[in-house]
């Protein structure tokens, strides 16, 4: 064995409490599988909320459809990397394509992931920029010309007709979309929940908690990526917009809360014989993690916020400041929800006798250092499809007669 | 055919040219692959192979007994029955190959028994263990014990022997002035056949009762009504007697 590990296990031994297995005083899954469901929780919340356009006709959060779908599609590129250098052996990755296990519930993903990327995200990003993509092309000299044009797949045509069918086409898809965001997170939902000896884990709310909790992290970060991009640009934000957004992020954060107290009602009612030790994970490692921040922070303030801007008729300002804190504070509020089940889930013994605790490192692979790294590569995606495709409903000038209204 | 074609509109086609080519793509590079990368079956079977191809180093107890039958015969008769002999002596395949010329190794001194002996909560309760400061110290292991028959030189006297893990609990617990025997009824056989001769556990409430009851003679130990007190239950399903509850009023 080498010293380095034996030094690292005998500084944790130390923080063992009560009894536990030999393999369990290492933490396997470690904060990249927390930044996992994260990612991907945004990407189908971001969807969802680009659907209320398309699907619902909510036209008061049209500003932000585009900017949705391109905030899906930014962190959808980057959702598989945690996953990928997890595996401590990245440059395998291109093993699982290859030889697939289609019984394996965690292989699952690679095709539920290529099915949203390729057959949902990009189509929609497609038909919902086509015409742009030509109008743009129209309008520029040089490598930009030749990138639009590729992206357009050289298509040329914006009659009417071709128009009204990229409008079909992206609401059939967002239809399919819908399904298919749901299955996307509701997977990763599954994996956790269907691990039977696992009792923080195992229970069939799982798929749907993580689903609503994305849908609230996904709603938010395109609230937030609104309220900061917009004043860059020099453009008012519409209030129209963010108080609607806003409206169905409070729906979604009420229906998340109420399905976290059932399923903690649940426990706490069956207290089958590992209530036990998970009160002591709850009271004694996850105290500031779960009670403060996921809870109180992250739950109950933004819901108090958002009532009293509900019952209290503020003014603009006021407004902008108490949804941008509560977006934020939702964000923070996810993220120790991710981080509860997936580091809460193996703290404590199997034995139900004991608690480990997670000591992350700073650098390395599995480090805090990767995973900021990995939390902020998505804007960094995001600016060059911004870049690329602007979300904003601006036609290129000179051609602002060929468009056809949305 | 080609008129289908033409009504489809031109986004269609686009992307399904895109479609056919990324489907042409991938099945050219699937088909190009050598079968080893892609068939699972293979890959298990290069690994198996892979394995295989490693060196031996264990020679197996049957080698062993071919030349050391009565060492062999001995242990078969012992407690160490199932412990096979390259556990001490190391892989000896190189020994049973030039048995002249290389000699396996006989560890005596006192840190290598431990391994297996040596306190350990997560081992098997009623497996001798020992605490390697406190036992004989500064002698040899086998001075006393005879590794390949390990009968224990005297029958153990106390049943810390064995049960470290109670002793060590019982020792800080109210119940630590009561000796082992005051609730376990144990022959003399079950320290020679711990497993086939078991002690008794008290099996009636009046057992705790002679202590416990109200009208026991004993001054000291917390009292109870037994007629009322925990109903239908024997007293060591709630209260763990190695252990029991301290009651401070």
């Amino acid at each position: 064995m080498n010293h380095e590990l034996l030094a690292r296990l005998a500084e944790l031994s130390k923080e063992v409490q009560g009894y536990i297995y030999p393999n369990e005083i290492e933490i396997h899954w470690s904060v990249l599988i927390v930044v996992y469901p994260y990612l991907t929780g945004l990407v189908a919340g971001a969807f969802i909320l680009a659907s209320l356009v398309k699907v619902f006709n909510v036209e008061e959060v049209q500003p932000t459809y585009r900017l949705s779908l391109l905030t899906a599609l930014a962190f959808l590129l980057i959702a598989p990397l945690p996953l990928l250098l997890h595996l401590g052996h990245p440059e395998r990755g291109y093993e699982v394509l290859i030889t697939p296990n289609p019984t394996s519930a965690m292989a699952m993903f690679g095709f539920v992931y290529a099915w949203y990327l390729m057959a949902v995200l990009l189509l929609e990003v497609w038909f919902a920029y086509r015409k742009d993509l030509i109008l743009y092309a129209r309008q520029e000299r040089g490598l930009m010309k030749w990138i639009h044009r590729l992206l357009a797949l050289f298509s040329n045509d914006v009659s009417p007709a071709a128009v009204a069918f990229d409008h079909k086409a992206v609401k059939v898809i967002t239809i399919i979309g819908i399904p298919s965001a749901f299955l996307l997170h509701g997977y990763v939902g599954f994996i956790f929940g269907s691990i039977k000896a696992n009792p923080w884990w195992s229970s069939v709310l799982m798929p749907i908690v993580f689903l609503f909790s994305a849908i609230v992290s996904g709603i938010a970060l395109v609230i937030l990526l609104y309220m900061l991009i917009t004043p860059f640009r020099g453009e008012p934000i519409d209030m129209k917009c963010l108080d609607k957004m806003a409206s169905f992020l409070f729906y979604a954060v009420i229906v998340d809360f109420s399905l976290e107290c059932l399923d903690f009602i649940h426990r706490l009612y069956e207290s089958e014989e590992s209530i036990k030790i998970l009160s002591q994970l709850v009271m004694n490692k996850l105290i500031i993690s779960l009670l403060v921040m996921q809870v109180l922070l992250g739950m109950i303030a933004p819901l108090g916020i958002m009532v009293s801007i509900k019952l209290l008729s503020l003014n603009e300002e006021l407004r902008r400041l108490l949804y941008f804190i509560s977006v934020l504070l939702i964000q923070l509020g996810i993220f120790s929800t991710r981080w509860n089940v997936v580091i809460g889930g193996q703290m404590f013994s199997k034995s139900l006798m004991g608690l480990t605790t997670y000591k992350m490192e700073i650098m390395g692979i599995e480090g805090l250092v990767t995973a900021l790294a990995l939390l902020i590569m998505p804007f960094f995606v995001l600016a060059v499809l911004i870049k690329l495709l602007p979300p904003w409903d601006t036609a290129p000038a000179g051609v602002a007669g060929e468009r056809v209204a949305a | 055919m080609i008129n289908v074609f033409r009504k489809l509109p031109d986004a269609v086609l686009r992307l399904a040219v895109v479609v056919i080519l990324l489907v042409a793509a991938v099945t050219t590079v699937l088909s190009l692959l050598p079968p080893e990368l892609k068939r699972a079956d293979l890959q298990k079977a290069a690994a198996v192979q892979a394995e295989l191809l490693r060196p031996v180093k264990y020679a197996g107890v049957p080698a062993c007994a071919e030349c050391h039958e009565a060492q062999y015969t001995e242990t078969k008769g012992g407690y160490h029955r199932n412990v096979s002999c390259e556990t001490c002596h190391g892989a000896a395949k190189a020994h049973a190959e030039s048995p002249i010329d290389i000699k396996p190794p006989a560890p005596r001194d006192r840190a290598f028994c431990p391994t297996c002996h040596a306190y350990n909560a997560s081992r098997p309760r009623g497996f001798p263990q020992i605490n390697p400061v406190m036992h004989n110290p500064m002698k040899a292991c086998i001075a006393c014990h005879q590794p390949h028959d390990p009968k224990p030189p005297t029958v153990p006297g106390e049943c810390s022997a064995c049960h470290g893990e109670i002793e060590r609990t019982k020792v800080v617990s109210p119940h630590a002035l009561l000796d082992c025997t005051t609730c376990h009824t144990t022959p003399e056989s079950h320290k020679v056949s711990p497993r086939l001769v078991r002690p008794s556990k008290p099996s009636s409430r009046d057992f705790c009762a002679q202590c416990h009851g109200q009208d026991a003679a004993v001054e000291g130990p917390p009292k109870i009504e037994v007629a009322t007190h925990g109903e239908k239950y024997v007293c060591w399903q709630c209260h763990y007697a190695h252990m029991p509850e301290v009651h401070h009023e």
